[in-house]
């Protein structure tokens, strides 16, 4: 179910009033807990066999942790369990092709056979059919589910931090599970933290005047954002990247800049609807986007970019690795790790794990520079806006692309120069422009212009007009239900 | 990633602003936000009113309803109030009122009139839509049709088949599907998501909606703002918007072949006839004249033209059964109508879309015959 449909809207307009109802009562959980599941199980029914895996191993884990001394074995099972599901479900297409072309390459007579669960699809509609149900429940793609990648990230980071001593034991099934599976957040994130989440799950969420209208203006922010801007950069960059041997250098280079901004509007469009709906509910998930194009640094980029992943490789990769204690050697040595981990993470290509190398790369570059007083003090704010925004850029070439032959030949092409007709629409290139204004301004001395009430106001208004009238109906998914 | 403080907002910090909200969070006061909730709902109600101001609608002689406009229930609405307005008649119906073959100087309607001496019937209908849609039009746009004289058109080609009929379980595309019913009753060749089928019905409750496929339809080719920009570039989306309707006169896309059926090497067909107690487009056309006649109107029904010479005798039969079926509920139901007698075969186009010559000959068919005449005499 996605949030820019009216099929959401049904469903919020069935669940909001009763949980407004209940939420003070013994039935809140098991109903938030009841409508994340519909959510989720809207896109296939058979992917809720996953999450409920996934829960109930790692509740089991951190009940074996609380009840015994030995706690190591307990969070091994957890990590094990989990990465398995990712290794599986996520990486195993891509290990066995990796391992039949290393295979080929050696000369070695043997290929193993393209992983397939189907079998999970074909059980349930045996059964389906079994009871005499005529039902077929859509065939379980091997694709990985969605948000696979989110919740078992979440889920993972309790064992952990139950494990260090971070988080109190949580005695209620229930109430877990509604921390693994809440659905504004499930399957593109935020990805919150047990520290954050679980506590708001109990007792009687407050929700204010405030919470609503805040909560549904973020709703019509992230909508603005996913159908007004990142489905229309969409249809431009799409067909580009589809075919860039077809395009010359100008289009392919607004092409990347353009899909900068679509996965920027795409990603925060659903943070900031999740976050909307989250409030709403009187529940606060965590700033995921701050202006990442305003960054002056990919150190600052990567503090404003996807922070609630951000900060997990900082909490669960780079700080165990030994972060930056064991002098300067080793602190490079974590932060390219955690950046490969990272490009890894997005997707099972060699594509993201060089786009992760990149910012690696990068970042290894940049960090003696951002340091020096020369760089911090005589560079203009705008032109190291500028070459961070450009060094980023040139990453999500590989993010994009799809594949690494296609990469290296957008950038031959973008390095050549040859000049054509990009085909940009004005238009386009008229409202990014006014939105990284208007963040510029945001960020700037006058600040106080935007929050002016009438600017406020008109904003809102001049969004939600926007919407009804010049936005038809939009199916389109968004980018990072894919990781 | 290092080992530094999370503060995305060093910024915005500096100028007093919570670290926890980026620019995206529009916060209003609860009476920022009643004031942005009715600027919202004045505009949703006040634009599409504005635009009627602006972009001119005259109903003149042999008007019909562009068939680009033929998707455009907003302009629907609008030309059922502008013609609603006079003491004409209005004839409603699919293509053969709208008259796909022929000119807005050879419809059903222009040799009524032509008849008539004056301009007293109006051309209402819709090109491609069956009576399920029919229904539809009528009751979510047709509202001020009221206390009128209304001829109805009963084609009785939407029963000549299960799939004609929206009877058949396979799934398939057809015409003016955001008009027929979404939920209730279940069209089993519908197969439209959850989401399409309640954006269908908020288009018909929320005008803006209605207003922003008008813009669409007339000005942006039918395409969405983002594609029409794609596929022009440098031009200005504001400047499309010339407030200049297409010409009713303007051709179907691609243009029809007009010459009579027996010139395009069409052959006879034996139609599987769909029983009118089984058949979904029959409980339509039902369901639309009521409609029609509890909002105050006269109607009455004109059963065909079919082109009988293109069925074979057991289609014939079948045929023949169903307009005796037809006849006797309208007669049932107190409904004045006709069945003419069919036209000569030359003067059809296809099926059921007679051409122009055809069309001039039903009118004086329809002159001819009693209840007609009593209809518009009253």
């Amino acid at each position: 179910m996605l949030f820019h449909t009216w099929t959401f809207l049904l469903f919020f307009a069935v669940f909001y009033p009763v949980y407004l109802l209940i939420k003070g009562t013994r039935l809140k959980l098991p109903w938030l807990l009841t409508a994340s599941y519909v959510f989720y199980g809207w896109w296939n029914p058979v992917y809720l066999i996953l999450i409920v895996w996934a829960t109930l191993v790692d509740y089991l884990a951190v009940v074996g942790m609380a009840r015994t001394r030995w706690k190591k074995p307990w969070l091994v099972l957890s990590l094990l369990n989990n990465l398995s599901l990712l290794g599986f479900f996520k990486y195993g297409r891509f290990v066995v092709e990796n391992l039949n072309s290393l295979a080929a390459w050696l000369g070695l007579p043997w290929t193993l056979g393209d992983p397939d669960v189907r079998f999970l699809s074909d059980a349930v509609n045996s059964l389906l059919y079994g009871c005499g149900i005529d039902h077929t429940v859509p065939a379980f793609s091997y694709l990985l589910p969605v948000g696979i990648s989110f919740y078992v990230f979440q889920s993972m980071s309790y064992t952990i931090d139950y494990y260090r001593g971070n988080v109190a034991f949580e005695p209620n099934f229930v109430r877990y599970a509604t921390f693994v599976s809440l659905f504004p957040q499930l399957v593109a994130g935020p990805i919150e933290r047990a520290s954050n989440l679980l506590p708001q799950l109990h007792g009687t969420p407050q929700i204010t005047r405030d919470d609503v209208s805040d909560g549904g203006f973020l709703f019509v922010v992230g909508l603005f954002k996913k159908v007004a801007l990142a489905d229309y950069l969409a249809r431009y960059v799409d067909p580009i990247y589809a075919s860039p041997g077809d395009y010359q250098a100008a289009a392919l280079a607004l092409a990347t800049v353009a899909f900068a901004w679509q996965i920027y509007f795409d990603f925060s469009g659903y943070t900031d609807m999740a976050r909307g709906i989250g409030r709403m509910m009187g529940i606060r998930l965590m700033l995921n986007f701050y202006h990442p194009y305003l960054a002056t640094g990919l150190g600052d980029f990567w503090q404003r970019w996807h922070i609630s992943l951000s900060t997990w490789f900082k909490d669960y990769v780079y700080i165990p690795l030994g972060g930056n204690r064991h002098g300067e050697v080793a602190t490079y040595r974590n932060m390219v790790l955690t950046m490969l981990i990272s490009g890894l993470w997005h997707g099972a290509m060699w594509t993201f794990v060089i786009w992760g190398a990149v910012h690696a790369a990068g970042r290894v570059l940049t960090r003696a520079l951002e340091g020096t007083p020369f760089y911090q003090h005589r560079v203009p704010k705008l032109a190291k806006q500028v070459l961070t925004f450009l060094i980023v850029c040139f990453a999500w070439v590989f993010f994009r692309a799809q594949s690494v032959g296609d990469a290296w030949l957008i950038l031959r092409r973008i390095a050549s120069c040859e000049l054509a007709d990009p085909a940009i629409p004005l238009l386009m290139i008229g409202l990014v422009l006014a939105i990284w204004i208007y963040q510029y301004v945001w960020e700037s001395r006058l600040y106080a212009v935007l929050q002016r009430p009438l600017v406020r106001v008109a904003l809102v208004v001049g969004m939600v007009v926007y919407i009804a009238t010049l936005i038809t109906a939009s199916d389109q998914a968004f980018i990072y239900f894919q990781f | 990633m290092e080992n530094e403080p999370l503060n995305p907002s060093k910024s915005s910090a500096r100028h007093g602003v919570d670290p926890s909200w980026a620019a995206a969070e529009m916060r209003l006061s609860p009476r920022q936000c009643c004031a942005a909730l009715v600027i919202t709902a004045v505009l949703f109600y006040v634009l599409p009113h504005a635009w009627e101001r602006i972009e001119p609608l005259q109903i003149g002689a042999g008007y019909r309803i562009p068939y680009r406009l033929g998707n455009d229930y907003w302009q629907y609405e609008r030309t059922c109030r502008a013609a609603a307005g006079g003491d004409q008649t209005l004839l409603v119906g699919d293509s053969v009122i709208w008259g796909h073959y022929v000119s807005t100087r050879g419809t059903l309607s222009h040799y009524l009139n032509e008849q008539a001496g004056s301009e007293r019937f109006v051309n209402l209908g819709v090109d491609g839509v069956h009576p399920a849609a029919m229904a539809g039009l009528v009751e979510y746009y047709g509202g001020a049709i009221r206390g009128r004289r209304v001829i109805v058109n009963c084609n009785l080609l939407w029963t000549s088949s299960p799939r004609h009929d929206l009877s058949a379980t396979k799934e398939a595309t057809f015409n003016h599907s955001a008009l027929v019913p979404q939920f209730s009753p279940w069209i089993p060749c519908y197969r439209a998501s959850l989401s399409q089928r309640v954006g269908a019905v908020a288009g018909r409750r929320l005008p803006i909606l209605g207003w922003a496929d008008h813009l669409r339809i007339a000005y942006f080719d039918s395409e969405d703002l983002a594609t029409w920009t794609l596929e022009r570039p440098y031009r200005n989306p504001l400047g499309a918007l010339n407030a200049a309707l297409p010409s009713p006169d303007e051709p179907p896309s691609p243009p029809p072949d007009a010459r009579p059926w027996t010139a395009k090497g069409i052959t006879e067909f034996t139609p599987d006839w769909v029983p009118l107690d089984e058949s979904l487009q029959w409980r339509f056309f039902q369901r639309t004249v009521r409609l029609l006649r509890e909002r105050g109107n006269q109607v009455f029904v004109v059963v065909g033209p079919f082109n009988e010479h293109m069925l074979t005798e057991a289609g014939q039969r079948g045929y023949a059964r169903q307009k005796h079926q037809v006849a006797e509920w309208l007669a049932e139901e107190g409904v004045s109508h006709c069945v003419p007698p069919p036209l000569a075969s030359e003067l059809y186009a296809d099926a059921s879309h007679p051409t122009a010559a055809g069309y001039a000959q039903l009118a004086r068919l329809l002159a001819e015959q009693p209840a007609f005449t009593d209809f518009c005499g009253q």
